[in-house]
């Protein structure tokens, strides 16, 4: 970045009071060529500062959490109606009879509100007023690679931009020496699904703005800790005498460039320190521990939710946690106990602590899969499980101006299809910048000719009627 | 948001219109810009406007999106991407009345005060300068007349009577050479025109510095530079250094870095498991036909359709790997068709980025918007490749590596060779084994033929476990490729479409259904306009910094209209004449004065052309990935030089793999020399890249890569401070300062910078480095464990009879070295 683009760039967020603090090191001080990188801020003031995208990977069944059908009680093992299938994409159940399976869960209504929720996630159900259920999300995409590729890009073709990225490129993060994009997963449930890392990717957004994942074994954020045998009073003085050494260059080659590294160098710096304190939760009092459900950093979901808390709190715009156990092809009931033992206390936990804290106003907590499953069995395993799903699934939101208590949007009998209010991936997109205050029209980035949005070329639209 | 606004009306001004012909106005808060912007204004009213150059990108940014191409999005049934329908009548009159603004709609819509009538419309966001609306009008004023795209028509030099003296030579003036000072003289005219001139030579180090890197990639040896300066001053110095580069095989490696970005070669599937495949010996393919230097035509049919040509050798079919670098799924509950589906569009995508530089990804599911692309056109290029066998790799395995098929073993030309003379052998063995009725043989000769017999087995053997096996292109029967509607694989109402290129470019001839070796052999036909100015583009970008034509992945109407329209002429026209010649194309850029122009800025440069897009200085920007990788192997004596073969695998963070799955897989670094390979020979694995490939912008290789993003980050950092490769190469060159550089710390930094640097430290440098290493010696000195730990850093052995303490404190400075901004730029 040449020194007047920067200059610019400075002016201008000098200048632009948007109710955005102050822009953090990170997003200011990189390079990268054209003087439109920076955090743009946001279009109009939004409610939400920050998302938590609570990512159910492989696909949890919504007929088994928040979408209850009866008809399909009834329907369970007769032939599925062709109606339903004809012409349908399908996945494993390729060429096989298809049968109906009833819901494996009683549901009951919770709270003021009276949400119907399942029985297997309790904890999610005793925070029924504060989450808005969206019954009637629905997807492009089968198979899991491509649907989390849509779910996080909004496109199937690889290597796009991900939404935490976009939401960086707009509001930069407010953290001074922590990523504005920090990717956590776990696993526990049937055989892990994978998890490419371009679903946190930048795709032609500045690669600053890419997610960073971090670990709870070995080093926390890849090379994070100074090598072996060096302490960290010698690893200062080393970025002192690079400093120093750069800072020599520069008198000659006046380089802007080296400024910059300069600045990166001082971050990677204050990382080594604040990212293993990040990651050290011995100074958790004792009840919140247990309200998560950790015993520490183990790198289990609820370990990463109350980390998912704690990069809130540091000022990291977008947190992506991925519980990578919900491909339930087979043996449904069991491993659904074991996702739902894993991750309902901490998903509910995780909303009740922003509450408490009253960080919940201003974070936006997602929760859901990258599709849904078939109300049709699939006998994969001992006991009856479900297929890939994509024409209608479940997830809910919270908090950062969401509506708490409301259910949105219906599928038929079978919840195969959905029938009203229907809500694709983009329009959770829209609704999602709508709330971090970004119209997703006008927020565009030049790739290969055209203004290009995380929302596509299809129309999109907010989800006005879950908001506050 | 007003600023906002601003500034981006200046970066998109940036962007597709290059400062000096840029006719938008900025706000005043730009005004460094501006001074140069008013400057060319004026000289842009006094001439005549060019549709191409001055309005196009207006029209083409603003208008096209619904009144362009794309028939099904057209409003009001104009368009103004054809001189027929801007002047077409319409219920209200004639958009474009040449000559009269006054009467031409498309001014008073442009102008009207009215939201509801204003175009573009306000929702879109779009909104033209009144610099662009005045140009707009003077253009109509001037009789609105078209041009057809700069980039479809082909290529000829602006002046005929040179061009006619191109080939043979000026007498007296070799064709290289000529060729060079063409470049020159094109480049210094728009200098001069802009009252700038070109700026000193730089000076030798950073000549050979740069030469080094740009050509092959590594850094120069010591005795290199010493051998460099030690020569005459002349020019000849100079073109013999780089005809030694250009010789060595480094050269292909480099240059295979680049082009396999572009074909997206990786060495794993992609998708779901992201297992690995069997394709390295494409890669080595890649690198061994620039080191032949085979001519660029051929090297395009055999990747396209090697294994359409009469009799194909092995390296030919190799070389239909091509074919099969997209990213491919065995995920149970894949749909074959819908795979199918995804599989054809991604080879157009990649084939269109790669040689036509088009961006055609939105045409498979509606005409392209801004170029004449249609949807059709989409289908047609897919189905060129519908014979290109699919069907077996649905029955992937999970394995590492998964399979693939259609595959084939291949071993190295020399091994097939040996393997071959021993099969002949072994046959003739086995033949006089078999004595003749009545026959005496001596037992001691039968005895000896048997022991030759088994060590010619044996030997085979061990090459065949040499083999390497590798995805290639088998021609089957072609299916049937529809025009899917809005890309929905599931809608059979299409039509059936026959191989053709896009309608609106001269097609392809042939008796019968054309193929994939037709559309290789049509890509370079005299007539093909694109790929000649595709491919110099990004030549001229590899070695310039910046490409002539800013977008080197799009030269359609979207795509930027070229800083030097007759410099990229002048390229296209020479790299055809040449006869595809891509290392003469290399070495006519890097002869020119232009190339060899000093990097360094000055306040007034960097406020004039701060993207250096004029060339009135070299570019000086951050190496790639690979090459930062290369170089402090290199410095460290730890590099491996060997010529292709199984990826390698260096050091990684463990659990970096977790996320994978089918089957899980722990990573396993190399523990052999293999590990200290060159960055082109890395594993590279789509889902996961290398983490120090992934720091430092080398892409995933997913899509089509023309130009990776250069970023500044803390990760970068991190890797290079704590990367355990760059901490064993910094104790590997601690050893050599230690041994090589001299008696005391003094001169022993001399020699580390001299090494790593190509220059002397200057003399704070020296105390800046003296006083690093005695504060760290001081550390180790009373804490020798910790010094043992640190040299327990990589599998490199520790020299036994070097002191441990001098070493981890020479490492120490090796550290700051090797995380100087200086070693990681080409200047």
């Amino acid at each position: 970045m040449d020194a007047l683009n920067e200059i610019n760039r400075r002016t201008f967020l000098s200048r632009t009071s948007l109710g955005l603090g102050a822009v953090a090191l990170g997003s200011l001080m990189s390079s990268e060529a054209a003087p439109s990188t920076g955090p743009m801020g946001p279009h109009f003031h939004g409610k939400a500062k920050r998302v938590i995208f609570l990512c159910m990977a492989g696909g949890p069944s919504h007929l088994e959490t928040f979408d209850f059908k009866p008809k399909l009680k009834e329907m369970d093992g007769k032939p599925m109606p062709v109606s339903y299938t004809k012409g349908q994409p399908i996945a494993q159940l390729q060429g096989q009879r298809l049968r109906c399976l009833g819901p494996q869960f009683e549901f009951h209504r919770h709270g003021k509100s009276g949400q119907q929720i399942a029985d297997i996630i309790p904890h999610i159900a005793s925070i029924a007023d504060d989450i808005a259920i969206i019954r009637s999300m629905h997807t492009d995409q089968i198979n899991h690679d491509p649907a989390h590729t849509v779910m996080n890009t909004g496109i199937s073709i690889s290597g796009r931009p991900s939404m935490g990225a976009w939401v960086n490129y707009g509001l930069g993060s407010d953290s001074t020496d922590l990523p504005g994009f920090v990717v956590l997963e776990s696993e526990g449930g049937r055989n892990p699904q994978p998890i490419a890392s371009r679903q946190w990717g930048t795709g032609f957004l500045p690669r600053r703005y890419q997610g960073v994942q971090f670990f709870s074994k070995g080093d926390p954020v890849h090379y994070v800790k100074p090598p072996a045998g060096v302490n960290l009073v010698q690893q200062r003085g080393l970025v002192d005498a690079v400093r120093s050494l750069n800072q020599i260059r520069n008198q000659s080659v006046l380089n802007p460039e080296i400024e910059t590294r300069i600045a990166q160098y001082e971050l990677a710096f204050r990382m080594q320190t604040s990212v293993p304190d990040l990651m050290d939760l011995s100074d958790e009092p004792q009840h919140i521990l247990e309200m998560y459900g950790t015993k520490g950093a183990d790198g289990s979901f609820a370990a990463n939710c109350l980390l998912a808390r704690r990069l809130a709190e540091r000022g990291v715009r977008f947190i992506h946690l991925y519980h990578r156990g919900w491909d339930h092809h087979g043996d449904l009931v069991p491993y659904m106990n074991t996702c739902c033992r894993l991750c309902d206390g901490p998903s509910a936990a995780l909303v009740r602590d922003l509450k408490q804290r009253g960080m919940l106003d201003d974070t936006l907590v997602v929760w859901g899969g990258e599709f849904g499953r078939t109300p049709m069995f699939q006998g994969k395993g001992k006991k009856p499980g479900r297929d890939h799903h994509m024409r209608a699934f479940s997830m809910w939101l919270a908090g950062g101006g969401i509506k708490g208590g409301v259910t949105y949007g219906t599928t038929d009998d079978l919840g195969y299809f959905v029938t009203e209010n229907k809500v694709h991936i983009r329009d959770l997109h829209a609704t999602m910048l709508h709330l971090l205050g970004i119209n997703h029209q006008h927020f565009t980035h030049k790739f290969q000719g055209l203004d290009y949005r995380l929302t596509g070329v299809e129309e999109a639209r907010v989800v006005n009627e879950i908001l506050v | 948001m007003a600023l906002r606004t601003n500034l981006d009306r200046v970066s998109k001004s940036s962007t597709r219109n290059p400062i000096h012909q840029d006719i938008q106005v900025a706000d005043g808060s730009l005004a460094p810009i501006l001074v140069v912007l008013l400057s060319c204004c004026c000289a842009a009213a006094q001439d005549a406007i060019q549709f191409n150059r001055h309005i196009r990108p207006i029209l083409s940014d603003n208008c096209f999106k619904c009144h362009g191409p794309d028939e099904h999005q057209r409003k009001a049934k104009l368009r103004f991407d054809t001189e027929g329908g801007a002047r077409a009548e319409l219920k209200h009159g004639r958009a474009i009345v040449p000559g009269t603004p006054e009467q031409s709609l498309m001014m008073s819509r442009l102008t009207a005060d009215d939201a509801e009538e204003r175009m573009p419309p306000p929702e879109t966001g779009k909104e033209l300068t009144p610099a662009q609306i005045r140009l707009i009008r003077d253009w109509i004023k001037q009789g609105a007349k078209y041009q057809e795209h700069w980039a479809y028509v082909p290529p000829k030099p602006a002046n005929t009577t040179v061009a006619k003296d191109v080939r043979p030579g000026l007498p007296g003036i070799p064709r290289l050479k000529w060729a060079s000072n063409e470049i020159d003289r094109l480049i210094q005219a728009r200098l001069e025109s802009e009252g700038l001139k070109l700026s000193p030579k730089a000076d030798r180090i950073t000549l050979i510095r740069r030469l080094s890197f740009d050509l092959t990639g590594l850094p120069p040896s010591t005795k290199e530079v010493d051998d460099y300066f030690m020569s005459d001053r002349s020019t000849k110095a100079y073109e013999k250094f780089v005809d030694r580069l250009l010789q060595s095989q480094h050269y292909g490696e480099r240059m295979a870095i680049y082009w396999l970005d572009l074909v997206r070669y990786a060495d794993t599937v992609g998708y779901h498991g992201d297992q690995d495949h069997a394709i390295s010996p494409f890669r080595d393919y890649v690198i061994k036909a620039f080191n032949d230097n085979m001519p660029f035509d051929q090297f395009t049919r055999e990747q396209l359709a090697g294994d359409l040509l009469p009799n194909p050798t092995i390296n030919q079919r190799v070389a239909t790997g091509y074919n099969r670098l997209l990213q491919t799924s065995h995920e149970g509950g894949v749909q074959k068709k819908e795979y199918l589906a995804k599989y054809s569009a991604d080879r157009v995508r990649n084939f269109s980025g790669v040689w036509l530089g088009a961006t055609m990804g939105c045409a498979e599911c509606h005409d392209h918007k801004y170029d004449p692309f249609t949807q059709k056109d989409f289908y047609s290029l897919a189905a060129f490749f519908a014979d290109v066998d699919d069907n077996r790799t649905f029955r992937g395995t999970n394995s590492l590596p998964t399979k693939r098929e259609p595959e084939m073993r291949v071993l190295s030309e020399k091994d097939a060779a040996s393997l071959a003379q021993l099969k002949a052998r072994q046959k003739q063995l086995k033949k006089k084994k078999l004595p003749k009725p009545g026959e005496q043989i001596e037992e001691e000769d039968l005895k000896s033929r048997e022991q030759e017999l088994k060590k010619v087995e044996a030997e085979i053997r061990r090459l065949k476990a040499k083999e390497e096996r590798t995805m290639v292109t088998v021609s089957i029967k072609p299916r049937d490729i529809r025009v899917l509607k809005r890309g929905d694989w599931m809608d059979t109402s299409g039509e059936v479409v026959q191989p053709a290129v896009p309608k609106f470019l001269k097609g392809i001839q042939t008796k019968g259904r054309a193929t994939r070796l037709d559309l290789a052999k049509w890509l370079t036909s005299p007539n093909n306009p694109l790929t000649a100015r595709v491919f110099m583009n990004r030549l001229w970008y590899l070695f310039f910094g910046v490409g002539l034509s800013k977008n080197l992945d799009d030269l359609g109407s979207q795509g930027e209209w070229p800083t030097h329209p007759q410099l990229l002429e002048h390229l296209a026209v020479q790299f055809m004449a040449s006869g595809w010649n891509v290392r003469e194309m290399v070495k006519m850029l890097v002869m020119t004065k232009t190339y060899k122009q000093s990097s360094l800025d000055s306040p007034r440069l960097r406020e004039l052309d701060p993207e250096n897009r004029l060339f009135a200085k070299q570019s000086r920007f951050r190496l790639p990935a690979e090459m930062i990788r290369d170089n402090v192997l290199a410095v460290s004596g730890l590099l491996n030089r060997k010529f292709g073969g199984k990826p390698a695998r260096p050091y990684q963070p463990a659990g970096y793999y977790r996320p994978l799955n089918f089957p899980r897989r722990t990573y396993k670094p190399d523990t052999n020399i293999n590990q200290y390979r060159r960055g082109v020979y890395i594993h590279w694995q789509r889902q996961f890249l290398h983490p120090m490939l992934r720091a430092f912008d080398a892409p995933s290789r997913e899509e089509c890569t023309a130009q990776r993003p250069s970023s500044n980050t803390p990760l970068a950092a991190l890797t290079t401070l704590n990367d355990p490769t760059f901490v064993e190469a910094a104790r590997a060159f601690a050893a050599r300062i230690l041994e090589e550089g001299g008696k005391n710390v003094a001169e022993k930094i001399r020699w580390a910078w001299r090494e790593a640097l190509s220059r002397p430290p200057s003399e704070s440098e020296q105390k800046i480095a003296a006083n690093l290493y005695q504060t760290n010696h001081a550390v180790y000195a009373k804490d020798t464990a910790a010094a043992e730990k640190l040299l327990k850093v990589g599998m490199a052995p520790v020299p036994s009879e070097i002191n441990r303490t001098e070493l981890a404190a020479w490492t120490a400075v090796s550290r700051a070295v090797f995380n100087l901004n200086e070693i990681i730029t080409r200047n």
